[in-house]
């Protein structure tokens, strides 16, 4: 218990600062905290603030308060104290100004992350998970700190103010090498497709805690780097850079949703989900690549706005996702949708914050998601007046897919919600407790207050997101007058329109009658489920999603009157495949490479004997 | 104060281009079909009965068809008939609008444990899923001629080839939205081919009665919203001619074709897709040339 409090408070200390550094940065700008020097300059760490940290270091604040809070009583200790340090690695991150502060500060977030990951390592799928995720983890990060060394040795220091003031005097292949290398760094970090394969993996098995900082504040931490190297340490990016990143973002929307509606664990279902969110801030920070290379500044201030807005408000809502997603695993034993029903019952405080959060992130007026998504096409759309015809048609499809995001989005969240919490309960032996209020659905309840209120009034964010984007475009974006009160205009009359029905049933009555199941008896049997919701998603996108259907019938007194029939769909997903396929290519040529590691100490001794005369001969 | 004029007219109005086009439809196919208000009897009716809702539903259930009722009331107050009094509902706006009143609907569908109005709120979340890309891409002509994305900017494009296709894309959207023969069918709620009328199964009374006014006022906001894509530079008298070719053209496809099988329904929505990508081409090419 005092460990537990003890990690608690550790990790309300990380947030505290995160807010306090927030704060600071947004009020003074460019903040200089300190060097510790080396004697290797290319060694030394410089830390400090520019603008373009604080929307991360807001949410880092807000999203390690609540998990913090929603520990209190869930988590298991050892897991609290971990995400402390979590926190405080990627607060390392946001407040590194040189490439070995940057790159220590990211190896320590993937590091305790992976441990977080494996909190549950005696099953082996988290062990496998785990695994994955280091490699992808590792792979990264050779190629950030690649790209990182090249611009650095080009500009001639390792800290950012410098790099970034010597960025535009570089050669544009050069920067370009960069460019490709930071995509697949911070591309397989934030789970860009194809690179996510890790990510539905390793953040369902993760605790839901640690779930929540991983999809809520970790992925952003991509996102950080990928805007520091595109904006400012490799800037001016060329329009084809713009153009590759908001196709990626477009790819990773679509597909990551798709693979999300046919999913029904519900944890994977959010992790998916991540994928697809990463995704539309990608398109908002490609439209903004492509802006600044056609000279629209101000339009690029509106994406990068939208870009970060999307960033906050997809923290804010995964974060209470996924701590809802806890709740569940924690009263009913599983996050499987199809043992789940009727939580709205039991469930009484954590349901009505789920679905805030289920509306939110569907893109839904009023809330945050709908404000930043509506950001990121209008940003789309203004773009269009200042391109070249073929970049607009680039444009115009990711207009529509992110329509197409948008509308699985919502039938997602019409399954998840309508399967798991609405209806009846699918299991008789489930207990009719009415969970009592504790801390954990007051952590549910702000994030919850947080996404109505960005949605409601988007002006308490986006005021100081433009500011941010100024200070980053150097224009101010236009085009924001009218945001502040678009939500409230928009889910006025609906939701005028829901208590209108609450009012006259409150006047009128409403008569409780069984349901209508044509005179056979009402079961939780009878009710939709989320297979079946699915299904005719997955027949339409049966070319992408690969879906493989085994039935085994056991035979009763024939073939025709089977005793019970097992049914079984499994999708094997085209991208996923492809992956596989290139992995075991990988892996078959790595075999040749095992010859070295007979696991003798003499002979790795010989090996960095050998390596040391090969680094002095070539030295000198 | 126009706006509360313009909501009011086609909330009055829209009852009876369903009457009319119910009657329409019965007289074509040899029957002396019902009277053109007849709508407004059975809304008048049903507001006077109690409501009945399925054991053990949520608030969800309760408040879905007011919230219905309530987005299709802002579709007609943002279009642009008369002077706007509500100009930040755009066009993607109105696309995420008309989403949350789908949204709360199949949500309710799937709390009343009937296996019917779930598959119904399986088949609409699905199909939307098609329309929304067709429906932004037909409803952004005047935003890629540089007009902005208000609604208004429909108004300011010429009509040629890209608006034809524009509109044709935008009339097999609206068969799908207002449940018209060949994708689906208002007459019917059952298995085979039900989508929209499946959804609201469960209701009854004076809630039934809010979902069926919503879903009139809905149709006809589509009609206007499909004149205005088809000669944007019409004005009123010229709107409603076009509408009322519209209800006779709809009757006339629900009288000679039958309903399609529903996983072909998805062909018809690519082909709707298709036809709005080509016109967005078009402006995109023409613009440049």
């Amino acid at each position: 218990m005092r460990l537990r409090l003890c990690g608690v408070g550790f990790t309300w200390a990380v947030a505290l600062c995160a807010a306090i550094l927030a704060a600071l940065t947004a009020v003074r700008g460019d903040i200089a905290l300190g060097t510790l020097a080396s004697p290797i300059d290319a060694l030394r760490l410089d830390f400090g603030l520019s603008p373009l940290a604080v929307p991360f270091l807001a949410l880092l604040a807000l999203v390690s308060f609540a998990v913090g809070a929603w520990s209190l009583q869930r988590a298991r200790p050892a897991d609290i104290v971990l995400i402390g340090f979590f926190a405080l690695a990627m607060l390392g991150v946001f407040v590194a100004r040189s490439v070995a502060a940057f790159v220590l500060a990211w190896e320590a977030m993937s590091l305790v992350s992976a441990f977080l990951v494996a909190a549950h390592h005696e099953r082996r799928d988290v062990r496998r998970a785990t695994l994955t995720y280091l490699i992808f983890a590792q792979a990264g990060v050779v190629c950030i700190v690649a790209a990182l060394f090249i611009l650095a040795i080009a500009a001639g220091s390792t800290s950012f103010p410098v790099m970034t003031a010597h960025a535009g005097t570089l050669p544009v292949p050069l920067r370009s090498a960069a460019f490709a290398l930071v995509l697949l760094g911070f591309g397989s970090k934030a789970g860009l497709v194809p690179l996510h394969v890790w990510l539905p993996r390793a953040h369902p098995v993760a605790p839901a805690n640690a779930s929540a900082m991983l999809s809520g504040v970790m992925l952003k931490v991509a996102i950080y780097g990928l805007c520091l190297v595109v904006l400012q340490l490799a800037a001016p990016a060329p329009l084809a850079w713009g153009v590759i990143v908001l196709v990626l973002g477009t790819v990773s929307a679509v597909v990551g949703v798709l693979y999300a509606v046919v999913d029904h664990n519900l944890k994977r279902l959010l992790a998916y989900h991540s994928v697809e969110n990463i995704g539309i801030i990608t398109i908002a920070l490609g439209v903004a690549l492509i802006a600044l290379a056609s000279g629209d500044a101000a339009v690029a201030g509106v994406a990068l706005v939208a870009a970060l807005f999307h960033t906050v408000n997809h923290g804010l809502f995964k974060a209470l996702l996924f701590l809802g997603a806890g709740i569940v695993a924690d009263t009913e034993g599983t996050v499987d949708l199809e043992r789940l029903g009727g939580l709205w019952e039991r469930l009484v405080w954590t349901a009505p914050f789920f679905l805030i959060g289920c509306v939110a992130i569907a893109g839904l007026p009023p809330f945050n998601g709908f404000a930043s998504e509506w950001m990121t096409f209008q940003s789309l759309i203004a773009a269009l007046a200042g391109t070249v015809p073929a970049v607009k048609l680039v444009l115009l499809a990711a207009v529509a897919g992110l329509a197409l995001t948008g509308g699985l989005a919502a039938a997602c969240f019409v399954k998840v919600f309508g399967v798991a919490f609405l209806g009846r309960s699918r299991r008789p032996e489930s207990r009719a407790l009415r969970e009592p209020f504790d801390a954990s659905n007051f952590a549910l309840g702000l994030l919850a207050v947080l996404c109505t209120a960005f949605g409601v009034l988007p002006m308490l964010a986006v005021a100081p997101l433009a500011r941010i984007a100024a200070a980053i475009v150097g224009v101010a974006p236009l085009g924001l007058p009218t945001l502040p009160v678009l939500p409230v205009t928009a889910a006025a009359l609906p939701f005028a329109g829901a208590l209108l029905c609450v009012a006259l049933a409150a006047r009128r009555g409403v008569r409780r009658v069984p349901t209508w199941t044509c005179g056979s008896p009402v079961t939780a049997r009878a009710q939709y489920t989320a297979t079946a919701f699915a299904k005719p998603l997955r027949t339409i996108f049966a070319f992408l999603l690969l879906p493989e259907r085994r039935r085994a019938l056991e035979a009763g007194i024939s073939r025709w009157f089977p005793s019970r029939i097992r049914y079984r769909t499994e999708s094997r997903y085209v991208v996923d495949e492809a992956a596989r396929r290139f992995v075991a290519i990988i892996l078959r040529w790595t075999r040749l490479a095992r010859g070295l590691q007979s696991g003798s100490l003499r002979l790795y001794l010989t090996y960095a004997i050998a390596t040391f005369i090969l680094v002095v001969a070539v030295v000198h | 104060m126009l706006v509360f004029v313009q909501v009011l007219v086609i909330a009055a109005l829209a009852p009876l281009l369903q009457g009319a086009m119910k009657q329409l439809r019965a007289r074509l196919q040899g029957r002396p079909g019902p009277n053109p208000i007849q709508p407004y009897r059975d809304l008048a009716k049903l507001w006077s009965k109690e409501a009945l809702l399925p054991d053990g539903t949520s608030i969800v259930t309760l408040c879905a068809p007011g919230l219905a009722f309530g987005v299709a009331l802002t579709f007609a107050a943002v279009l642009p008939l008369t002077a706007q009094a509500v100009p930040v509902i755009d066009v993607v706006a109105l696309a995420f609008l008309l989403a949350l009143g789908r949204f709360a609907l199949s949500l309710a569908a799937l709390d009343t444990r009937n296996a019917f109005t779930g598959m119904a709120a399986s088949r609409e979340m699905t199909f939307a899923t098609l329309v929304e890309p067709t429906l932004l891409l037909a409803l952004l002509g005047g935003a890629i001629l540089g007009h902005g994305t208000a609604l208004e900017s429909l108004l300011g494009v010429a009509f040629g080839p890209a608006s034809m296709l524009a509109f044709a894309a935008f009339f097999l959207v609206m068969l799908l939205e207002t449940a018209r023969i060949p994708l689906d069918n208002q007459e019917t709620h059952y298995e085979l081919t039900m989508m929209h009328e499946g959804l609201t199964l469960e209701y009854s009374g004076w809630q039934l009665a809010l979902v069926g006014l919503g879903s009139y006022v809905r149709q006809l906001s589509f009609f206007v919203l499909a004149a205005m894509l088809l000669l944007p530079g019409g004005g009123m008298l010229v709107w409603i001619a076009v509408i009322i070719g519209l209800a006779v053209a709809i009757a006339l496809v629900e009288t000679l074709f039958a309903k399609l099988r529903l996983f072909e329904v998805p062909q018809v929505l690519t082909t709707a897709f298709i036809l709005a990508a080509t016109s967005v081409a078009l402006r995109i090419f023409g613009a440049a040339a």
